[in-house]
C-alpha cells in the first residue's frame, strides 16, 4: 500500500517535473554558450582561483543571456552561491579578530558589507579598509583576492 | 537684398534661435524645481523616510519606529553608517549620570560656555540649550538600542572645562551604529536600503509640504567622479511616499570636492579629508532648492593634526594631539622656525599651516618632539606611527633636518631658544600655555625636547573634518523655510547636515551628542 503511494507520488512528482521543464524550455530559449576568445579574456580578466576551475562566463552570469558585454555585476548572493555566508567567511579569518584586523568581521562593520565593497572579479580588487588604514593594511593582511 | 546680408540675417536669425533653444534647455536643468505629487507615481509608502544611517538617521529612525510608524531608511553607500562607523566614539553629555558617579561637577551653563568659546559666538544658543536638555536622554536611547559605553571617569576632551566623555566600549562610533542598525531593523515595519540615493524631495500639490522622496535603487557611488551627485547617473529611478514627512541625515560636506572649495577655496580637489568618500553636498543643496535656509556654510573645520602620508584621519592626529604638540613643536621646513602655537584651537592651526602651504602646496610643516612629549597612553600608537610610516624617528637633529629638508642649524637654533625659554621661565613667542605653570609639572627629564635624542617628526597637513553649516532648524528639528521664516511641513533634519549648534568651530565628542540628541528629536516630533 504504502510503496504504491510512494510510486504514485515520485510518478507524478516526474511528471510535473517533465512538465516544468517543457514548460520553461518554451519560455526562455536556451542560450547559447559564450566562445571565451583570448580577446575577451583581455577585456574581463579572472581572477586566477576562479580561472583555475575553468568557469564559463554563464556560471556566475546565469540568465544574462550571451553577450558578455551585457552582463550584469552579480550581487552577493552569486558570491555566495559558493562561498556560503558572510558569517562563515568571517569565521574563516577567526584567527585575525585577536589583533581587530579580520576584513570580513571588522570592528566597524560586522561581517555585514558587500562583497564588491572590496572583490571585484574583472577588474583589481580594492581593499577598503585602506581609505582610512593606508598605512596598516600591509601589515594586517596580503593584498585583496 | 545682396546675398551677403541675406546669409548674415540667416546666420543671426540662426543663431538668435539656437541661444534661446540652449537657454530654454539650461534654463530646465538649471531649474529642475522639486516634483510634486501631481507629477509622480508613489511605488511604495511609508509613514517616515530617513535620508542617512549615521547616528542622526538611525536615532531618527528608531525613535519613530518604536512609536509604531513604518519607517523606510535610506543609504546611498553600500555601508551603513557614513562617518558614524569609523569615527572615534566620543559622546560629551553636560551633567550625565556618569559625571555623578565618577564625581565630577558640571552645569548646562558651563557646557554652553564652551561651546560659545570654541564657536567664536555664534552658536545658536537654542539649539545648545536643548542638548542641555536632551542628550542624558539620547545617551539612555542609545543603550536601550543597544549601544555600550566603557563604565570609566569620562574623558576630557580639548576645548571643554571639565571630563564629560564617554567613549563607546569599542572605541569606535559603530559601537553605537551596530546595535542600533539591528535593533531598527528587528522593528516591525522598517526598512535599511543600501546603495539607494535620494534624488529628491516629492512636494505637495501645492509646493509646500514635504510628501516623499525620489530615489535610485541599484545605485553605486563613485568616489573617482569630481562630483558624484551631478555625474553619476546609476540605478533605477523609485519614487517613496513618506505620509508623515522626512528627516535628512545625510551628513556634511567635507568629500565633497566642488562644493567645499566655493565655501573655502584652499580647501582644492585633491585634498583628502578624515570623513569617508560619500560624505557630499547633494541632499543638503536639495533642501536648499526647496526654500531651506542655509546657516553657517562656510565654516568647515579642519583637523591640523593629520598627515599627509597616510589617508583619512589615520594616527597622526593621536600621536600630535595627545604627544608631539604638547611638549614638542613645529616648524616651518623651509626656515627651521615654528610658525604657530602647536596648541592653539583647531581653527587657528589651520590657518598657520594654510599659510606655509600656499607659498608650496607640498612643503608640509614636521612637528618634532622626543620620548617626554609623549602621553602615556599613546605609547601603544608610537609603533604604529613608526612602522605605518607616519612618523618617523631619528638618532639626531641634524638626521631629521636632513631628512625633511630642513636648514639644519636654523632648526637647532630653534630647539635651543624653545627650551632655553622653559628653563628661564621666559613666555614663549606664540604664548604656549602647556610650557607654563602647572602642565610643566607633567613634563619628564628636564628639557621640552631632549636634546638626548630619539627625535620623532611627522609632516603635518590640515584635513576637512567636519561641515559646522547646514539647515537652519529649531529646537524640534523642523527644518526652517526661507520662504516663509516657518518650519516645512513634512521635514526634518538632524546631524551634521544642519547648522548653527557649533558656530564656527565644533568641540570634540559633541558631534555624536548633537546627532544622537536631534536626532531622536526628529523621531519624536515627526
Amino acid at each position: 500500500m504504502r510503496s504504491k503511494k510512494t510510486l504514485l507520488a515520485v510518478g507524478f512528482f516526474l511528471l510535473l517535473s517533465v512538465m516544468s521543464l517543457i514548460g520553461s524550455e518554451a519560455n526562455t530559449p536556451p542560450t547559447a554558450e559564450v566562445k571565451i576568445t583570448p580577446e575577451l579574456k583581455e577585456k574581463f580578466p579572472m581572477k586566477p582561483h576562479h580561472e583555475k576551475l575553468a568557469f564559463k562566463c554563464t556560471d556566475c552570469h546565469e540568465g544574462q543571456g550571451d553577450d558578455p558585454e551585457n552582463f550584469k555585476a552579480i550581487d552577493d548572493k552569486g558570491c555566495l552561491s559558493c562561498h556560503k555566508t558572510k558569517q562563515f567567511l568571517a569565521d574563516r579569518l577567526k584567527f585575525m579578530d585577536a589583533l581587530h584586523t579580520n576584513p570580513h568581521n571588522s570592528i566597524h562593520d560586522g561581517p555585514k558589507l558587500y562583497c564588491d565593497e572590496c572583490h571585484f572579479e574583472h577588474k583589481k580588487s580594492d581593499n577598503m579598509c585602506l581609505s582610512c588604514h593606508s598605512n596598516d593594511v600591509k601589515l594586517w593582511m596580503k593584498a585583496t583576492p | 537684398m545682396s546675398k551677403e546680408t541675406m546669409s548674415r540675417r540667416d546666420a543671426l536669425k540662426m543663431g538668435a534661435l539656437g541661444t534661446v533653444g540652449m537657454a530654454m534647455l539650461s534654463a530646465s536643468n538649471a531649474m529642475a524645481a522639486a516634483p510634486t505629487e501631481k507629477d509622480v507615481k508613489f511605488d511604495e509608502e511609508y509613514d517616515v523616510i530617513v535620508i542617512g544611517t549615521g547616528f542622526a538617521g538611525l536615532a531618527a529612525a528608531a525613535k519613530s519606529a518604536e512609536r509604531g510608524y513604518k519607517v523606510l531608511i535610506l543609504e546611498k553607500m553600500g555601508r551603513v553608517g557614513g562617518n558614524s562607523v569609523i569615527n572615534g566614539g566620543g559622546m560629551a553629555v553636560p551633567n550625565s549620570t556618569w559625571q555623578k558617579k565618577y564625581g565630577i561637577e558640571d552645569s548646562g551653563e558651563l557646557f554652553i560656555a564652551d561651546c560659545l568659546k570654541a564657536g567664536l559666538g555664534i552658536n545658536h544658543v537654542e539649539l545648545l540649550e536643548t542638548i542641555v536638555k536632551r542628550s542624558q536622554d539620547a545617551l539612555d536611547f542609545s543603550i536601550k538600542c543597544g549601544a555600550k559605553w566603557q563604565d570609566v571617569k569620562p574623558a576630557w576632551f580639548g576645548g571643554h572645562s571639565v571630563p564629560r566623555s564617554l567613549v563607546t566600549d569599542n572605541m569606535s562610533g559603530s559601537g553605537v551604529i551596530k546595535p542600533m542598525h539591528e535593533f531598527v531593523e528587528k522593528l516591525p515595519g522598517c526598512k535599511i536600503m543600501t546603495r539607494v540615493k535620494m534624488d529628491d524631495f516629492v512636494m505637495s500639490a501645492d509646493g509646500s509640504s514635504v510628501v516623499g522622496v525620489t530615489a535610485r535603487i541599484n545605485y553605486r557611488f563613485d568616489p573617482k567622479l569630481l562630483s558624484d551627485d551631478i555625474e553619476n547617473k546609476s540605478g533605477e529611478k523609485k519614487v517613496y511616499k513618506a505620509k508623515k514627512g522626512v528627516v535628512l541625515a545625510s551628513g556634511g560636506f567635507s568629500m565633497d570636492k566642488v562644493y567645499r572649495k566655493i565655501q573655502d577655496p584652499r580647501l582644492v580637489e585633491d585634498m583628502d579629508a578624515t570623513n569617508h568618500d560619500g560624505a557630499t553636498a547633494g541632499a543638503l543643496l536639495k533642501a536648499f532648492q526647496i526654500g531651506a535656509l542655509p546657516v553657517h556654510i562656510d565654516w568647515i573645520q579642519q583637523g591640523p593634526w593629520a598627515s599627509p602620508d597616510e589617508r583619512g584621519f589615520g594616527v597622526a592626529p593621536l600621536l600630535t594631539q595627545q604627544g608631539l604638540f604638547k611638549f614638542g613643536l613645529a616648524v616651518d621646513i623651509k626656515n627651521g622656525k615654528r610658525f604657530m602655537n602647536e596648541m592653539a584651537d583647531r581653527k587657528t592651526r589651520a590657518d598657520a599651516e594654510y599659510v606655509i602651504l600656499r607659498k608650496d602646496p607640498k612643503s608640509y610643516p614636521v612637528a618634532i618632539g622626543t620620548y617626554n612629549t609623549f602621553e602615556e597612553q599613546i605609547y601603544p600608537i608610537i609603533e604604529k606611527g613608526l612602522s605605518g610610516g607616519v612618523m618617523k624617528k631619528f638618532d639626531t637633529l641634524d638626521a631629521l633636518a636632513a631628512n625633511y629638508k630642513i636648514p639644519a642649524d636654523a632648526l637647532k637654533a630653534t630647539v635651543k631658544k624653545y627650551n632655553e625659554d622653559v628653563k628661564n621661565g621666559v613666555e614663549d613667542e606664540f604664548k604656549k600655555q602647556t610650557l607654563k605653570g602647572e602642565s610643566l609639572k607633567e613634563l619628564k627629564g628636564g628639557d621640552p625636547i631632549d636634546m638626548k635624542g630619539p627625535f620623532y617628526g611627522i609632516r603635518l597637513v590640515p584635513k576637512p573634518h567636519h561641515t559646522m553649516g547646514g539647515l537652519h532648524i529649531n529646537t524640534k528639528a523642523q527644518v526652517i523655510s526661507g520662504n516663509t521664516n516657518k518650519p516645512i511641513p513634512g521635514l526634518y533634519a538632524a546631524g551634521e547636515v544642519t547648522g548653527g549648534t557649533h558656530g564656527a568651530s565644533r568641540l570634540g565628542t559633541v558631534a555624536v551628542t548633537d546627532c544622537l540628541t536631534f536626532g531622536m528629536i526628529a523621531g519624536e516630533n515627526i
